[in-house]
Formats: structure tokens, sequence, C-alpha cells
């Protein structure tokens, strides 16, 4: 197993307040990795450390095999990566293609290669209709293609990036998510980012939770969604008497909010035997599947007691 | 190399397409031509008609002036307004952009200077054409090949003072707020600092020792050194010395410090050498920035 990034005990202390205590983890190479956090987590640090952009306070960080801070000014690093900020940080008053070809220059690229990899990002990120309007002149999703395909321009083995889809319209969205995942797929790319969204860490192959500047959850989505998530039906009766009466007897605990009555179940399948059973007694359910957001608020709130 | 070339054509870019970035930076010089129509020229040729009579060559040597005056604020005007870019750059974060490339702090500090002078020679050669123009439809005489190379070797002395005084300036700030004020006030004591607003001679001597002592003011006295050379000898020709020298001295066409008679040689050491200190200081305050 490769390691695209490596992490150990990393610490990052901003006078006396310490925003990373001490993170640990790994991110194999190819996979998308989600990195998830109420805001002033400590993410966008972690990011900002793992880009070369801030100086760690100590721990060890291995990017591509290369060491952080090791020697020439992390040369090696930045040249296998690629960022994309939440902000939009390229020239209003330049092309996107100027904006592009420019920042691309900065990675000593061969005038062949960097046409090349210009042709690849621009048809991968559907950037023919854009590529001569002036940056300052785009949409939010226009602007968001461009600055993707500007982090990609030296065709970098770890993409990052810092909550990429906030902000954005759902239809821009989704956008550009599906191009991230299949970027990630068909490239084989290391995907490293953060998010607010817990439809999009559903996707990725690892995600990690922090908080407060120290990870309080970490594994496959799956894995998470067992340990912190299950899944529930919610249904309303007829009548409640008789509803309630049923649970009771086939004890069957339920919360109750407004008239609906939610079960919790070990699977989704499970509700249906109930279902036949209390048949002639339900005006209408409904089964919930345990999603990440429940993952989510069960650890915020975990921590909380804890 | 390739990633400060393409840094600094990326700077060029940016400040000659924000057209209103460019007009602001030309403002200062605006005004002084506005001020010239209005009364400085006219304040000037009724007190030299005093010493001898009125000829077109006089309207022509005070034209000189101005001109002269004029291109050495172009110079810190031009270059102040391309370190623009340099401050929005790091307030807006597009520098930390930069820096996921494999780019050194210096490299993209480097290419802000190396564009601050590029925009500094474009617009000083542009004006300098521009005023040969006047001066040759206004009844003057175009400048002599010998002249116009020795005015071009000053124009690039003082587009390299302006592009390091700026330089050093512009460490001193990091948000565009504060970037427009410092421009403001450079933007208007400039004109004083040079003598172009008001002649070296209607100021207090207080003031005429803080112009004298100003570096930039030595590429205004270079300029109109060498622009003015051939009319005062034809204008005041028959004229006492005494006056003459009363006048090139009321109108900072040569400083008197201390009773001594400042030489261009003087002016070219106190030019170089501020370049020379402002260079150091400017990289020790970099480093202090951003350690």
């Amino acid at each position: 197993m490769t390691f695209a990034i490596k992490v150990e005990n990393l610490c990052k202390q901003y006078g006396e307040q310490q925003a990373v205590k001490g993170i640990s983890f790994t991110v194999e190479q190819g996979t998308l990795f989600a990195f998830l956090g109420e805001n002033g987590a400590g993410k966008s640090t972690t990011i900002e450390i793992l880009c070369t952009l801030l100086k760690k306070s100590s721990g060890q960080v291995t990017i591509n095999g290369f060491t952080l801070d090791a020697s020439n000014g992390n040369a090696d690093i930045r040249k296998s990566i690629g960022v994309v900020f939440q902000q939009s940080l390229l020239d209003e008053r330049l092309t996107v293609r100027e904006n592009i070809l420019h920042r691309g220059k900065t990675y000593g690229l061969s005038k062949a290669q960097l046409t090349d990899n210009y042709q690849f990002v621009s048809t991968y990120l559907h950037l023919e209709d854009i590529e001569e309007k002036k940056y300052g002149t785009l949409s939010g999703g226009q602007k968001r293609r461009a600055d993707i395909a500007r982090a990609l321009i030296h065709r970098p083995s770890i993409l990052f990036l810092d909550e990429p889809t906030t902000g954005l319209d759902p239809q821009t969205r989704q956008f550009v998510w599906q191009a991230i995942k299949q970027l990630q797929r068909e490239t084989n790319m290391t995907v490293f980012l953060t998010t607010h969204y817990m439809e999009e860490a559903a996707v990725a192959h690892q995600v990690t939770v922090l908080k407060q500047g120290k990870i309080v959850a970490q594994g496959t989505p799956d894995a998470l969604k067992t340990k912190y998530a299950y899944d529930s039906m919610a249904l309303v009766f007829q009548n409640a008497q008789e509803g309630v009466k049923f649970l009771e007897e086939n004890a069957i605990s339920y919360t109750e909010n407004q008239g609906i009555y939610t079960i919790r179940l070990t699977s989704t399948l499970q509700a249906l035997p109930l279902l036949k059973k209390a048949e002639p007694l339900i005006a209408s359910f409904e089964v919930i599947k345990g999603s990440m957001d429940d993952v989510f608020l069960h650890i915020m709130a975990e921590e909380e007691v804890a | 190399m390739e990633a400060l070339i393409s840094l600094v054509l990326r700077n060029n870019k940016i400040f000659r397409r924000d057209k209103t970035h460019v007009f602001f930076s030309l403002l200062s010089v605006i005004i002084v031509i506005v001020l010239y129509a209005v009364f400085l020229q006219k304040m000037q040729v009724d007190a030299i008609e005093q010493l001898t009579e009125a000829t077109p060559e006089l309207i022509t040597m005070v034209n000189e002036w101005l001109v002269a005056g004029l291109l050495s604020m172009i110079a810190v005007s031009t270059t102040l307004g391309a370190y623009g870019i340099a401050v929005k750059d790091q307030e807006s974060k597009v520098q930390a952009d930069f820096l996921t490339a494999p780019l050194s702090r210096a490299t993209i500090q480097l290419s802000y200077v190396l564009n601050a002078f590029i925009i500094g020679c474009i617009f000083s050669f542009i004006a300098l054409l521009g005023c040969e123009i006047f001066i040759v439809t206004t009844g003057g005489k175009i400048l002599s090949f010998g002249d116009f190379i020795q005015v071009l070797s000053i124009l690039f002395l003082s587009v390299l003072l302006a592009s390091v005084f700026n330089l050093f300036l512009s460490l001193f700030v990091s948000t565009q707020n504060a970037f427009s004020t410092l421009g403001t006030i450079v933007g208007t004591l400039l004109g004083f600092l040079c003598g172009v607003y008001v002649p070296l001679g209607a100021l207090p001597s207080f003031a005429q020792h803080i112009i004298m002592y100003f570096p930039i003011s030595h590429t205004t006295l270079l300029l109109r050194n060498a622009f003015m050379e051939s009319s005062i000898a034809n204008v005041f020709d028959g004229v006492p010395v005494s006056y003459v020298e009363d006048y090139k001295m009321n109108y900072g066409i040569v400083y008197e410090l201390n009773g001594h008679i400042l030489s261009s040689t003087t002016s070219l050491i106190v030019i170089v050498c501020t370049i020379v200190v402002l260079s150091l200081a400017s990289m020790i305050l970099f480093k202090r920035k951003y350690n």
C-alpha cells in the first residue's frame, strides 16, 4: 500500500492557541479523502500546512514521498500538488486561457508539455466556451471550472480542494462534484477535500472528522455509518391510541413527535414484516436510511457530552 | 527564470488592462499640466520678462522646464501605481496561489519590482515623445541626438530610483486602502518635493533644504539641465551672469546648498547612493516582513 500523504502527530500553534492538536492520518494513493469538521475545527489550517503555505509547529508530514519542510523550499512537493482554494484567485482582467497558462509557466514545464496539459484540462473541464472570456465576467460555476483547471495544469498527483462547492448553486455544485469524481476515477489521482456537504463525504473512500483540532472519528463512510448512524422508520397511525397499543404489545421502543412515531431499525429490511403486521393501522410511513448527516451530528453530539 | 518572466508579463497585463488604475497613477501629472496651463507658465514668463525681453525662445525654455518636472514625476507615479498589484495580490491571497507553485517569495516580489521598472520605462518613454511633440509644435527645437541619449539615460536612472523608492514604501503597506492613501500622499507631496507645483525660490529656506535633500528632486534637476541648457544660453544672451544664476537657483535648475553650488556629478552620486541604500533597506524589510 502506498501512501500519498502521511501525517504523524501534526501540531499547529498560533501564539497561545493550539489550532491543530497532534493529528495523525494517512491518505492512500488514488483515493478520495474527505476532511470534515465544523468551522474553526482546524481543517483549513491542516490543508494549508499540507499545501506548504503554513509552517507546522511540530510533527512529521510526508507528501508523495517527500518530507515537508525538509529542504529546497518544498519545491518537489509543490510540483506534485494542485490546490483549489475556497476563494477565486485568478486574475479578473485576464482571460481564462491567459490565467491558466501564466500560472502554468511557473512550474517550469516545457512549451510542448504546457500546451499538452492545457489541452487536457481544457477538454476535461469543458473550457472551450469560456477560455477566451475574461475571468472577471464569468459566473460562479464557470470560475470554479477555471480554478480547477488551473490547479491541474501541471498534472499533479494530489489535488487539494478547500470547500470547493461552498456557495455554488445546486446545479453547478453537481457539475463540479461530478468533474472531481470523474477526474479521480479516470486519472487515479489522489483527492483531498474539505467539505460541509455530507453527501459529498458519503462517496469518499475515507472520511476523517476533526473537532477542535483533534480527530474524533475516521474510517470509510460505511464503517462510520454502521457505528454512528442507524436506519429508522417513521409511522403515522390512523388512530394514535391503537397504534401505541400495537407498539407496546410488540415491545417496540419508539419516540413520538407531533403524532409521528419513530422506530429505530437495525436494517431497512426489518421494516417489512413490521409493516405487514401493522398495515391496517397505518395512515402513512417512511423508511429512512442512515446518512452521513446522522454520522456527523452524532459524532458532534457525542463529543459534546464527553 | 521562465517563471519570473511569466509573472512579470502577468503583472504587466493586469496593470495595462486596468484603465482607471492607469488614469489614477497619472493623476498627479495631469494636475501639473492643468496648473501649468492655468498659471504656472505665465507666472514664470512674467518674472523672466523683467530681466530680458520676451521671445518665442523664452516660452520654449519655460515649456522645457515644465517637461523636465513632468517626466521626473511620471517615473514615480507610474511605478508606484504598478506596486498596487503587489498589494492587491497580498490582500486577496493571490500570492498564496503562487506559493503553491515552486516559486519563492523573493521571486514573486522581484516580479513586481521588474514590472514597476518596465511600466515606468514605457510610460516615461511615451511621455518623452509626447513632450517632444509639445515642444516642437509650440515652436521649440527638437532635442539633438546627443541630448536625447542624455535624457534617456537620466530617465532610465530616475525610473530605477523611483522603482526602488516605491518598493521601499510599498513594503510598509499591506492593504489596498492603505495603499491608496499612500498613493494620495506621494502624488501630492511629489509635485512640491520636485519643485514643480511651486518653484524652489518661492519657498521658505527650510522647505528648500528639504527639497534639496530629497533624492528624487535630483532627477528633476538633471532633466532640467539636459532640456534647458541651450535655451538658457539663448534666452539670457547678454543678461548679467548673476541674474542667470539667480534664475537657475529660483527655478531649481541648480541647487546651492550651504554656500556651494552642487554639480551634476553630486546629483548623480546622490541618486546612485539612494538606489543602493533603499535596495538594501528593502531587502531587510522584506526579510523581516516574511519571517
